[in-house]
């Protein structure tokens, strides 16, 4: 069988291919190539098509894409080739027609964990700004829509200013210019960690200390939530257990077993008091050494100090 | 009819007016075969409509005109010189969808022909107040609308409900909202989506729309007769002959749960006897008594049973869940199988969770239908679990609304004006939505979409 990944760089990916990797060995089950696709569509319907001829019994793949690579997904499983998805699923796809299963996180989940940690640090009538991501990604769009769900639901005081960046790098700019435009704005939610973080320091650099949320525990957030710097609340993907789930889903498909249409692996709130063990179970790696010199805590939110910490 | 259209006709009439009544019943025929792709070229289209030549050329430039149609695409050559193809244009406008049932709500997109571009779906509880749902619908609706890289306008809202939608004046689009639930009498669903995006909206059973999904794109792709049957709470059939699905007399046709059936020796309704409230509460009884270990050690360490853990522990072994299951599957099978015998399907689609997720409640019901059957009636039928999930609903959901846009009887009034929001008769009743007093303020919860920029 293939893997075939938007890109192979970064945590995520690494512990995603990790985790399914154990599996299929434990199974039996040999992995006869992990493709990258850079993040380009031309490359992901060039390797999708070449697979086709190379016959898998079964490819796991995470789409680039939604319109541009459906016909490409479309191929595959047309060519008898059982499909698994990850994450997302090009438009028009359909269960059991098209692809066995979809395999995600819980990225409504996510939203809703972001919003439920951040609302303690929201004043009564707080202004909230939310940064989300313009391209039509189904992740992101599924955190933007939760989070305004849960606090619509749960505290209708709250007032939302919505504003959506195209590239990583204007998602900073846009928070300085909201805060210009909605001067009550006194917390941020932004969809992923690494424009949260940019936001964060630049919002920092100008003078403004806002509560912040997001999805994903990088190095930088967790560190910035250990510290107590600006991050309040931080709800975090499993990649290795998606990774292992991913798996368990093709073995079973390829016995010929009924699998769901739709799989989605629950995330984990994240807040200062219990960043370390987090860090350890969804890297699967101790926690980066200098925070926990900094500062590491109990489950109970108190301070403790670590003894040794020589990896990270 | 819009300027272009009018410039059109006056520029290659010749005189003679082209958008005559006449010229309607060509002008669906043809716009129809493109739509459904049994013609592509215009010599499919002479030969399927059997019109001439210039009557064809005349009516796809008006088609074209008013941005239905796209020739822009040339097909492959056989000969001579490459044909024009001539494609129906879906995604002149969309579709929004939504199923509704006790425990979610799913959203969509669709084009005009009914594919699927983007579903959500979330956790929801229809027993609160419908106003609340009628407001999370309209933000996600206007969600989706926002999220659409090229913008475009929605042409008609398709909803699928968990109860009968009953048939009869509301065939072109609905005017009232059906009391589908008690707590739908007074409040104006349909109404309040009306005003808010201005498109006719159509409201069908979460059956009707799930088999009319199995049928377009699942199972019974390509298939004449189906037999759809949903297991959950309730049990319902969605009965499709000659390529249509039956909607009966009121719309209530399928509704298989109220028929009686006996089980060691109690007599009770087939929703009652072989429903997922049945499995849930014998299996209940199964983990108190100890009868089955499995249900016995979930309950012990304190989670809930419910049918999806029956399920589950017969898909593992345990015996008592299997028998309940069994005895659930040999009920309904008894039932599928009169159906079977009176309709003679060519496949019988399950579906449902209970049925997804394990094999003995698919055992129970084939060993029924195929022992009490006449053999002709089973030689070549086949029975299967749906693939299609939760997302036959919103597929099915958003075929009803593309057959009923393009009807030919709701069609003859709009398409000479291009968009279905402006038939002469949907054209009044948004006047009168438009007028009508909206819900009382105690019927909106706080959240309102206008809070949320942009």
């Amino acid at each position: 069988m293939a893997i075939v990944l938007h890109t192979l760089d970064g945590d995520w990916t690494k512990q995603q291919i990790s985790g399914m990797l154990g599996i299929f060995g434990d199974c039996g089950v040999v992995v006869t190539e992990v493709i990258d696709c850079g993040f380009s569509v031309n490359r992901q319907v060039s390797e999708l098509d070449r697979l086709i001829v190379a016959a898998p019994d079964a490819i796991v793949a995470l789409p680039v894409a939604n319109e541009q690579v459906a016909a490409a997904f479309r191929r595959v499983s047309e060519s008898g080739i059982r499909l698994i998805l990850l994450e997302n699923v090009p438009t028009g796809l359909l269960p059991g027609k098209h692809y066995t299963s979809l395999v995600s996180s819980d990225n409504f989940g996510l939203g809703k964990m972001a919003a439920a940690g951040l609302a303690p640090h929201l004043v009564e009538g707080a202004a909230v700004g939310v940064l989300g991501f313009a391209a039509d990604f189904f992740a992101t769009n599924e955190r933007e829509i939760a989070f305004a769900n849960w606090l619509q639901a749960n505290r209708p005081d709250v007032r939302s200013h919505v504003r959506r960046f195209g590239a990583m790098d204007e998602a900073a700019e846009l928070a300085l210019q909201m805060i210009a435009d909605h001067p009550d704005i006194s917390a941020f939610f932004v969809v992923w960690d690494t424009p949260a973080n940019a936001v964060a320091t630049r919002l920092q650099s100008a003078g403004y200390t806002p509560a912040m949320a997001t999805v994903d525990l990088g190095e930088d957030v967790a560190i910035a939530l250990a510290a107590g710097r600006q991050f309040v609340s931080v709800a975090a993907q499993l990649p290795f257990q998606q990774g292992v789930a991913a798996a368990r889903t093709t073995i079973l498909a390829l016995l010929d077993r009924t699998v769901p249409a739709w799989i989605a692996i629950p995330g984990m709130s994240v807040a200062q008091s219990n960043v370390a063990d987090s860090f350890q179970i969804i890297w699967r790696k101790p926690a980066p050494a200098r925070r926990c010199a900094c500062l590491a805590l109990r489950p109970d939110g108190k301070s403790r100090t670590v003894r040794s910490v020589s990896i990270g | 009819m819009d300027a272009n259209a009018a410039e059109s006709s006056r520029l290659r009439g010749k005189g003679r007016p082209r958008t005559s009544e006449t010229a309607i019943p060509s002008l669906i025929e043809i716009l129809n075969l493109i739509r459904t792709e049994r013609a592509s070229t215009r010599q499919e289209l002479e030969r399927e409509a059997e019109l001439g030549r210039a009557v064809v050329a005349d009516r796809l430039q008006l088609l074209s005109d008013l941005n239905l149609v796209d020739e822009s695409e040339l097909g492959h050559a056989t000969g001579g010189r490459a044909p024009r193809l001539v494609k129906f244009s879906a995604r002149r406008g969309l579709i929004l969808l939504a199923t509704l049932d006790q425990m979610s709500i799913g959203v969509g997109v669709s084009d005009l022909s009914g594919n699927l571009l983007t579903q959500h779906h979330e956790a929801a509880n229809l027993t609160a107040p419908v106003a609340q749902l009628a407001d999370r619908l309209t933000s996600l609706f206007n969600w989706c609308l926002e999220r659409q890289v090229t913008p475009t306008a929605p042409w008609g809202i398709s909803l699928s409900v968990p109860g009968t939608v009953p048939s009869g004046r509301d065939d072109a689009f609905m005017t009232t909202t059906p009391p589908v639930l008690p707590a739908w009498e007074d409040f104006p669903l349909v109404e309040t989506l009306t005003r808010q995006f201005g498109v006719p909206v159509w409201i069908r059973s979460s059956v009707e729309t799930m088999a009319m999904g199995e049928l377009h794109v699942g199972a019974g792709h390509g298939l004449r007769s189906m037999l759809f049957v949903k297991v959950g709470r309730r049990i319902g059939a969605g009965i499709v002959c000659d390529g249509q699905l039956y909607r009966g007399a009121q719309g209530a046709a399928g509704l298989i749960g109220a028929l009686p059936v006996v089980s060691d020796g109690v007599a009770g309704t087939l929703d009652v006897m072989a429903g997922s409230n049945m499995i849930e509460r014998e299996g209940r009884a199964a983990a108190e008594s100890g009868r089955s270990p499995v249900l016995a050690d979930l309950l012990r360490r304190g989670t809930e049973i419910t049918s999806i853990e029956v399920s589950q522990a017969a898909q593992i072994g345990d015996t008592a869940a299997s028998a309940i299951l069994s005895k659930s599957g040999h009920l309904i099978g008894q039932v599928v199988a009169t159906l079977t015998n009176a309709l003679n399907p060519e496949i019988i689609v399950l579906s449902g969770t209970l049925v997804q997720t394990n094999d003995n409640l698919l055992a129970g019901i084939r060993e029924t239908v195929y022992g009490a059957s006449h053999p002709l009636v089973t030689r070549d039928l086949r029975i299967i679990c749906s693939q299609m999930g939760s997302s036959a609903g919103l597929v099915g959901a958003a075929r009803v609304a593309s057959e009923a846009l393009f009807s030919p009887s709701f069609l003859k009034d709009w398409i000479l004006h291009g968009k279905p929001n402006m038939h002469p008769g949907f054209v009044a009743f948004h006047g009168l939505a438009d007028k009508a007093e909206p819900p009382p303020p105690n019927h909106l919860p706080p959240s309102d979409p206008r809070r949320i920029e942009p």
